[in-house]
């Protein structure tokens, strides 16, 4: 397999010969879930304080956040400065994408094992901090960003001696991906931790409060909680108390974190508030669960449910359980007795389309769907339950790649089957305006997770994940130890894997495929050309060298002489299967010569496998028919001829006739002369 | 009310073919033959001698004519026809000549085996020609098997031997549906 994997290139990169990347000194308090933190040194300026982090490939990072930012950096926050591909000696040496970002020297607020800063007192966190994050949010806001990376631990002093706090970077991986339960605003917590998609404003303002709260009291107020319990306790207690573990913080700083942490939307502090808050007009808003609470308690595997949301987890989590507990209900006097304030239409209930359990009511094909439109009814605004799953939409990229890292394709089934325009309409209508976003988001998604049923080459859930993920590089393991970002990349890592004897039917991979459909524009026709050839090796083969070769042409890349040469190996079968000995014999000539120039796209002006091979066909099918009638021709004629055979016959008395003709025109000139 | 057809078809389910009627051919030579006899009479109205003559001479025409069965009916009989004329055209000159002189004609013993032998030249081209014909045909055959032989050959030069449609294709059946392992 050694030689299926694509070596590094031999040289650094532009910015790898500026960058120095010291794998010895690694600065944790930088880590993120999408790659690790080195301390790095800019040769071009060796006073800058700046780190590198070394992306991993399985995550896909927030290219609309590096976009945005690199050329406008946010005050209060590390920010990206370059990024590039670079040669890594981490377990092994490696290509791997890194960013450099602006270092913090102050260290972190809150260090990994849970102890505080020594510099950081109350007035710095009620200060420093706030205001910090304030300004990065105002700026972040501005550009339709969320951060959703806030956390003790991701909070520094700017610099040793500086009293400035910045928050940490938050482009090396999705928004609010595997961040810790207890520090995502409830309506986002309650969607599993790679799922949880970039969420809104008030969601960054929810992270802030959490994190203040955990500053506060010193403590990774997470650490050590069991999910279940602190679900029901945030949703019992409201999250401020709830992670407290009903602690109050007395005083302004108090007031501020009650308001940020607020679990209702239109209750939570936003920027206005937390301004008003620093000028001394705080308003202390009061939560209230009201909202949520059902009439009458449901029982449900055991346990007396009063908040929706609540049962709404609970049969999300319990699929199964929770469609025979729903058949078995009598639906619609369960919803008038437990939900008096619900309107309880017509309209509502065809969409929910709950059937009561029929005969022996077993399960029904429909039971996860019809326990997601129940779950959207009791939590609206809440994730999507379905099989299991608690997802929002925005997520689903982040959680593709999660479920392509672990190979779980199972999860990944799941999710396709959400394609389905009558479920969705159905949770359209359920939800209402509580979840406006629902039917924009799913458009957007449907379309791409259509590829995920198909086998065709190009397609599939590898195609869904690079069309959800376009910065994700290539997963191949052909490119376990490069960076693929890009077409471009792709090229030229190939012709690396071609130098070391790897890259046989390299489009036969089907990352390799879907990553070129995916990054590559107009190339519907040319993969399902090459789907159809997909049992032919010899068209195969032909089919793919054009199609590198239109590659080479559109990137205008360089020459790639070991990729040609294995294009050209490749079609050896190709030749071998053409029938006139003297085409062999010429297109072979032909590929020799183009083997080492290293230019693809000659293999398809000048020789053009494709025509050649169907050139040949259709003269070897007139060849063969060719034969055939010579062959019916030989038979007839090697019949022995008999006087008495018709055609003798004929032309035997035709004979006689012309030759009496003949004998009775002289007789006649000769009586005549003689006359 | 049935119909008369509808019962046929009750008692008579089984059709009979349908046979294609077979059309006379109207011969060539009967032609000939009508316009010979309209010939020979109007001949006989200025020179009867040389009309019976001719009648005589011909005889072994029209009793081949009459008598001709077979496939190439026409083509036998104006072979035996023109060689047997040439016979008659050789006697009638005396005749035309001096009317008188056909008794002496007649009488003679030459005059007929002229005539009749002309005509037995006719049978005997006849006899030969298809047997030459079928020698001909034979050589000619065995010529175009030769260029045949030498146009699949170098058919078989160029495309292998695979153009004769006996060798079979060796060329391995690789399944690339299979899925590769995914990371």
């Amino acid at each position: 397999m050694s030689g299926e994997t694509t070596p590094i290139p031999s040289g650094q990169s532009a910015f790898g010969d500026r960058y120095e990347v010291i794998t010895s000194l690694p600065l944790p308090e930088f880590d993120s879930h999408g790659g690790d933190a080195f301390k790095a040194v800019d040769k071009k300026n060796k006073s800058a304080d700046i780190f590198a982090m070394v992306h991993s490939p399985t995550v896909p990072i927030r290219n609309e956040f590096y976009n945005a930012f690199k050329s406008n950096p946010i005050v209060n926050m590390i920010n990206p400065i370059d990024r590039g591909l670079m040669n890594i000696a981490i377990n092994g040496n490696k290509q791997r994408l890194v960013t450099i970002f602006t270092r913090p020297t102050g260290g972190a607020l809150m260090k990994e094992d849970g102890t505080l800063h020594p510099r950081l007192n109350a007035a710095r966190l009620r200060e420093g901090a706030v205001l910090a994050a304030l300004k990065a949010f105002a700026a972040l806001h501005k550009a339709g960003q969320t951060h959703r990376m806030v956390k003790p631990t991701r909070l520094y002093f700017a610099s040793e001696k500086s009293d400035d706090i910045v928050i940490g970077e938050c482009y090396s991986a999705p928004a609010g991906y595997k961040n810790p339960f207890a520090l995502e605003p409830l309506e986002l917590a309650l969607a599993d931790d790679a799922v949880r998609g970039p969420g809104d404003f008030p969601a960054d303002y929810y992270q802030l409060g959490a994190t203040l709260q955990c500053l506060h009291f010193g403590e990774k107020l997470w650490q050590g909680r069991n999910r279940t319990n602190l679900i029901m306790a945030r949703i019992n207690q409201g999250s401020y108390w709830a992670l407290s573990g009903g602690r109050d913080i007395p005083g302004a700083i108090g007031t501020l974190i009650r308001g940020l942490m607020a679990d209702e939307l239109d209750e939570r502090w936003g920027a206005e508030e937390v301004l008003d808050w620093f000028e001394g007009l705080s308003k202390n808003k009061r939560t209230g669960m009201a909202s949520w609470s059902m009439n009458k308690p449901t029982n449900f595997m055991g346990v007396a449910y009063v908040d929706r949301r609540l049962l709404a987890h609970a049969f999300g989590k319990n699929p199964k359980d929770a469609a025979a507990y729903i058949k078995s209900l009598d639906f619609p006097s369960w919803v008038q007795t437990a939900f008096r304030d619900e309107i309880y239409s017509e309209r509502l209930e065809y969409s929910l389309d709950v059937r009561p359990s029929e005969g022996y009511g077993g399960p029904r094909a429909d039971d996860p769907k019809m326990v997601a439109r129940v779950c959207a009814f009791l939590h609206p605004s809440g994730p999507l339950y379905y099989k299991g799953l608690a997802l929002t939409l925005g997520g689903i990229p982040a959680l593709f790649a999660d479920c392509f890292a672990r190979d779980d394709r199972e999860t990944m089934t799941m999710l396709l089957e959400l394609v389905d325009t009558k479920f969705i309409t159905a949770l359209v209508e359920i939800t209402g305006d509580r979840n406006p976003k629902l039917q924009s988001q799913f458009s957007a998604l449907a379309s791409i997770l259509e590829h995920g049923s198909s086998t065709q080459l190009g397609r599939g859930l590898e195609r869904v994940l690079y069309e959800l993920n376009p910065i994700l590089p290539c997963a191949s393991l052909r490119f376990r130890n490069v960076w693929i970002g890009s077409m471009l990349q792709m090229m030229r890592a190939l012709d690396r894997l071609s130098s070391a004897g790897g890259g046989k039917n390299i489009l036969l991979d089907r990352h390799v495929a879907a990553f070129c459909a995916s990054h590559g524009t107009d190339m519907e026709r040319e993969f399902n050309n090459l789907a159809a050839a997909q049992s032919n090796p010899a068209r195969f083969n032909s089919l793919t060298a054009e199609f590198f070769g239109m590659l080479q042409t559109r990137l205008k890349v360089e020459a790639l002489p070991h990729l040609t040469e294995k294009l050209v190996i490749g079609l050896t079968p190709a030749v071998r299967n053409l029938k006139n000995k003297k085409r062999r014999e010429h297109v072979q000539a032909a590929l020799e010569k183009l083997k080492k120039g290293g230019d693809i796209s000659k293999l398809s002006t000048e020789i053009n496998m494709s025509k050649v091979q169907a050139l040949d066909a259709r003269e070897f099918s007139q060849a063969c028919n060719l034969v055939a009638k010579l062959d019916k021709e030989k038979a007839r004629l090697s019949k022995k001829i008999t006087p008495a055979d018709a055609e003798a016959r004929k032309k035997g008395f035709m004979g006689a006739l012309m030759a009496a003709m003949v004998f009775f025109a002289m007789v006649s000139l000769m009586t005549f002369v003689k006359g | 009310m049935v119909k008369k057809s509808t019962l046929k078809k009750a008692v008579n389910p089984i059709k009979k073919p349908i046979y294609p009627r077979r059309r006379r051919r109207q011969s060539d030579s009967n032609i000939g033959g009508v316009l010979f006899i309209i010939g020979l009479v109007f001949l006989a109205f200025f020179k009867p001698e040389v009309a019976m003559l001719i009648a005589l001479g011909i005889l072994p025409t029209i009793v081949l004519g009459l008598t001709a069965k077979g496939t190439f009916k026409s083509e036998r009989t104006i072979s035996v026809g023109f060689a047997n004329s040439a016979g008659v055209l050789v006697m009638i000159g005396d005749v035309w000549a001096n009317g008188a002189a056909f008794e002496r004609v007649i009488v003679s013993p030459n005059t007929w085996i002229i005539m009749w032998g002309a005509a037995g030249v006719g049978y005997a081209l006849n006899y030969v020609g298809p047997m030459i014909a079928a020698m001909v045909m034979q050589g000619l055959s065995q010529d175009r098997i030769k260029s045949i032989n030498q146009q699949k050959q170098e058919l078989v030069e160029l495309w292998g031997h695979e153009v004769l449609g006996k060798e079979e294709d060796k060329t391995p059946k690789v399944n690339l549906l299979k899925r590769p392992p995914t990371r």
